[in-house]
């Protein structure tokens, strides 16, 4: 393409400290030296390159302890400050592979909810540690509310059916739940991190190791894209866990959420970022009409500059969100705010790198209807995150909790 | 309760062939493809799900010999005033269940038309190729061979570039064609066509349409050869590879037609693949319809059923409302072109057919890929499931939208069409 992304697509500079450029070279350095570079050979053999790929990001650059506090073996990104940091460090993962950058985006949203400065619980932290204080590569997965069943009254969040339960115990709690859907990644779950239903049906999130007793997995579940983190449906019997493991403060799980739309927004403009150079070498080298370069065609540069747009601004947008984030002197005291602005604009990312790919599709002809290209798996992958995150019912929930922030409506 | 027959479609426009075979087809892919199709993706290198389910349909049941003359053993569908309308509901019903199978069905027929549709009619060529595919209980194959490297919409974008793109050449040699070129992406193409219909020269860089010739390819000829199927996001039914022709000899009365009317028959053809497209959308998101319905009933927002909440009933209303306008509109691109040995028809071979089917076509896909993506986001965190059918359809449907020249070339013949642009 022989322009360089970040001069094509600019962000205002304080976002972007020192530290976080040396990291965010690091991972780019390993996104093109491991994965870019081999995609025809991780076309073929994906399940083990993407196991040796992961390694080398979590073990050997180390991202696996990117956001633990320094006590705890970690670099210490851990307060709301690094929210552009992680941004950028998870866009960079999301260039090369959106599953790598998905299955990061759950642990670090995680850690987002115990291990910060000004919500680190240090017991569950010393709990857990095991699970990420190790020299092997940690699966943390998250079961949020989703769609529930017609007949079966559950206990909500914000209208989502809440499918899991946590009962205390003498020692500490039981999680029940059937056929529960994570995320991404149920199979390979080191650690489950469920909102349950907790007293009187109030929300809470529950951390259960995947290899506690009377959790049973399902089959793995065929899905369109994220490939490599297999999944399968997880049901809790009644499974013990400590009592620290619950964690019941009022707004955990906005919290859990607002992490989560902005890094999964952050893989997901990784990805679109890639998907537009790739776009951008077709559109040089393909000629049509019998001699004019794709770009150079009216009709097709105006598709090109729709792509190019909804990527930049699918990238400002989420950078601001990083940054509203990284200031919570911003916020209301219990979170609505930043729960609802990143609400919206997770959503509104999503669909502008969904938007910007699918135009683009459309002046690849069959090139990027092909796996050889690799657009379609960008495609794949987005739309896979971009429905994750609806969680039912399309945007239709979103524009609930937004109107009920802006509107105080009551009864929706 | 509704059904996805219910969908809205012109009653007057509705062929004899319609009301007696559509449940015959319907119910034959309900019990021979439906409940397989999950499968279909991981079986797109070998076909050993896929093969058999096509030998039930085209060899069994029969559809390959329904465009040929009964006195050949066919159906003689090809030469009855509904052969739009028949290929509409088959592509439809086909699309319902899987649009990969429906494509490599239809593009069997694909080239046959050339031949076989008023004017353009060449009984020699029908009596030579109809053994071929009447004497048979397998499922045998025809391809339309015209992408080649440098790109499918030039080919296809006769009006305006004549044919002037294209770079496999027939050179006559006695009374032999020999056919020297490199095409890909073809539909039944990765092993599986018999014959190919091949769009190519007899003048490179020509643009007068009479250097334009459709000649076939028997696929076992020496000079030909065929590489394996590429793996794609969708349509595991359909394989589709290169086909590299090397001094390939043909008796040089296969070539459908002769100068200028090669092009005319090769011009109704695009409408036919075009009217096809449409179908398999509509078929599709009947389907997407039937699986939605189950979703939105069964699971709840707000421990109601989805489809009780107002705001996302806007959003499941919208879908089956755009399902049930793309049908109409569907239909009447059928009809357009069943209409053209009517007085009130038009000739396959004008502006106004091509311009207007390609347009239909254009709207149908920009609305099926949206639907189905909506309702992926409908179904949440199960979207992406193969269980759930819609994403299937998803992943398949985006290439009609793309193929046939992408979806550029169908707003370029609009505009040339509708404001008479003369320099696009
Ligand atoms: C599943 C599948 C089945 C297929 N079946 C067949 C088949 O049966 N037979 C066959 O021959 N091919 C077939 N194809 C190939 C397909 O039809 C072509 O890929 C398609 O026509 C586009 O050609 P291309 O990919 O070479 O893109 P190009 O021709 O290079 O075009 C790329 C893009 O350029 C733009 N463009 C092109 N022309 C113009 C213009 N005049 N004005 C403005 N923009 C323009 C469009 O955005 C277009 O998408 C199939 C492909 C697939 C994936």
């Amino acid at each position: 393409m022989g322009k360089n992304l970040e001069e094509l697509f600019i962000l205002p500079r304080q976002l972007v400290d020192e530290e976080t450029k040396s990291v965010v070279v690091l991972v780019r350095q390993w996104a093109e030296k491991e994965i870019l570079s081999k995609r025809m050979e991780y076309r073929e053999n994906y399940s083990t390159l993407f196991v040796e790929a992961r390694k080398k990001l979590h073990l050997t650059i180390g991202l696996q302890w990117l956001t633990l506090p320094e006590e705890y073996g970690g670099f210490g990104w851990d307060t709301h400050t690094n929210a552009p940091g992680i941004t950028g460090v998870l866009s960079e993962i999301g260039r090369a592979d959106a599953a790598i950058g998905v299955l990061l985006a759950m642990k670090y949203a995680l850690f987002a909810t115990i291990a910060m400065t000004h919500n680190l619980n240090k017991k569950l932290c010393g709990t857990l540690s095991p699970l990420y204080v190790s020299d092997e590569i940690k699966n943390p997965v998250l079961i949020l509310p989703g769609p529930g069943r017609a007949g079966q009254e559950t206990p909500l969040f914000l209208g989502r059916s809440i499918g899991a339960e946590a009962k205390a115990t003498k020692g500490g709690y039981t999680i029940s739940g059937t056929d529960l859907r994570p995320l991404s990644g149920g199979s390979m779950a080191d650690l489950f991190c469920v909102v349950c239903a907790g007293k009187k049906g109030t929300p809470c999130l529950a951390m259960v190791p995947g290899d506690a007793q009377g959790i049973r997995r399902g089959p793995s579940i065929k899905t369109t894209g994220l490939n490599a983190c297999e999944n399968a449906e997880i049901t809790f019997d009644a499974v013990a866990i400590p009592k620290e493991n619950v964690i019941d403060r009022d707004g955990v799980v906005e919290e859990l959420y607002t992490w989560l739309n902005l890094l999964l927004g952050a893989v997901s403009i990784g990805a679109g970022a890639n998907f537009f150079e790739i776009l951008a070498d077709w559109s040089e080298t393909r000629v049509i009409k019998g001699g004019i370069t794709l770009k150079e065609n009216p009709l097709c540069a105006s598709v090109l500059a729709d792509v190019a747009e909804e990527t930049a601004l699918a990238k400002i947008l989420l950078f601001d969100l990083a940054h509203l984030l990284s200031r919570p002197d911003h916020w209301d005291s219990n979170g609505r705010r930043a729960f609802t602005f990143s609400e919206m604009i997770g959503s509104r990312v999503q669909q502008a790198v969904m938007r910007a790919i699918n135009r683009g599709l459309e002046l690849m002809g069959s090139a990027g209807y092909a796996k050889e290209w690799h657009a379609e798996k960008h495609w794949r992958d987005i739309k896979t995150i971009q429905s994750l995150l609806c969680g039912v019912g399309a945007e239709a929930p979103v524009k609930m909790d937004t109107a009920r922030f802006f509107y105080n409506c009551t009864e929706i | 309760m509704k059904h996805f027959n219910d969908f809205s479609r012109p009653e007057e426009y509705i062929s004899p062939f319609d009301r007696h075979f559509r449940n015959v087809i319907r119910k034959h892919l309900e019990e021979t493809v439906m409940p397989f199709r999950r499968q279909y993706d991981e079986d797109w290198k070998d076909h050993h799900l896929i093969e058999p389910a096509f030998d039930k349909l085209m060899g069994e049941l029969g559809l390959q010999k329904s465009l040929f003359p009964q006195e050949y053993g066919g159906w003689g569908l090809a030469q009855s005033d509904y052969i739009f309308r028949m290929g509409y509901m088959l592509s439809e019903e086909l699309g319902r269940a899987d649009t990969g199978m429906a494509v490599a069905l239809c593009v069997t027929f694909w080239p046959l038309l050339v031949i076989m549709i008023d004017p353009f009619v060449n009984e020699r060529l029908i009596k030579e190729f109809a053994p071929m595919f009447c004497n048979t209980k397998k499922a045998v194959f025809a391809a339309n061979a015209m992408t080649e490297p440098q790109g499918g919409s030039d080919i296809e974008n006769l009006g305006l570039l004549g044919g002037k793109t294209i770079r496999t050449t027939a050179r006559l040699d006695g009374d032999e064609w020999v056919i020297n070129g490199h095409k890909l992406w073809p539909t039944n193409s990765g092993g599986v066509a018999k014959l190919f219909g091949v769009p190519c020269t007899t003048k490179p860089g020509s643009n007068d349409p009479d250097d334009f010739a459709f000649i076939f390819v028997p696929a076992d000829l020496p000079g030909v050869t065929q590489g394996g199927a590429y793996e794609k996001a969708g349509m595991a039914a359909d394989k589709n590879g290169d086909i590299w022709f090397e001094d390939v000899r043909v008796p040089s009365w296969y070539r459908a037609h002769g100068p200028g009317d090669d092009a005319k028959a090769f011009y109704q053809l695009i409408s036919f693949g075009q009217m096809a497209s449409c179908a398999f959308l509509t078929g599709a998101m009947m389907n997407l319809y039937e699986r939605l319905y189950e979703f939105v009933s069964t699971r709840t927002y707000n421990n109601r059923p989805l489809k009780e909440n107002d705001a996302i009933a806007g959003i499941i209303g919208r879908i089956a409302g755009d399902i049930d306008i793309c049908r109409i509109l569907g239909h009447e691109a059928a009809m357009i072109g069943d209409r053209r040995n009517k007085p009130y028809g038009k000739p396959l071979v004008s502006e106004d057919v091509v311009g207007r089917i390609r347009n239909i076509k254009d709207f149908v896909s920009d609305r099926a890929v949206e639907n189905f993506g909506k309702a992926m986001d409908v179904l949440g965190a199960y979207g992406a499931d193969r269980d759930w059918d819609i994403e299937k359809h998803w992943r398949d449907i985006k290439i009609i939208q793309l193929w046939m020249g992408g979806k550029q070339l169908c707003q370029m013949e609009a505009a040339r069409y509708f404001f008479n642009c003369e320099t696009l």
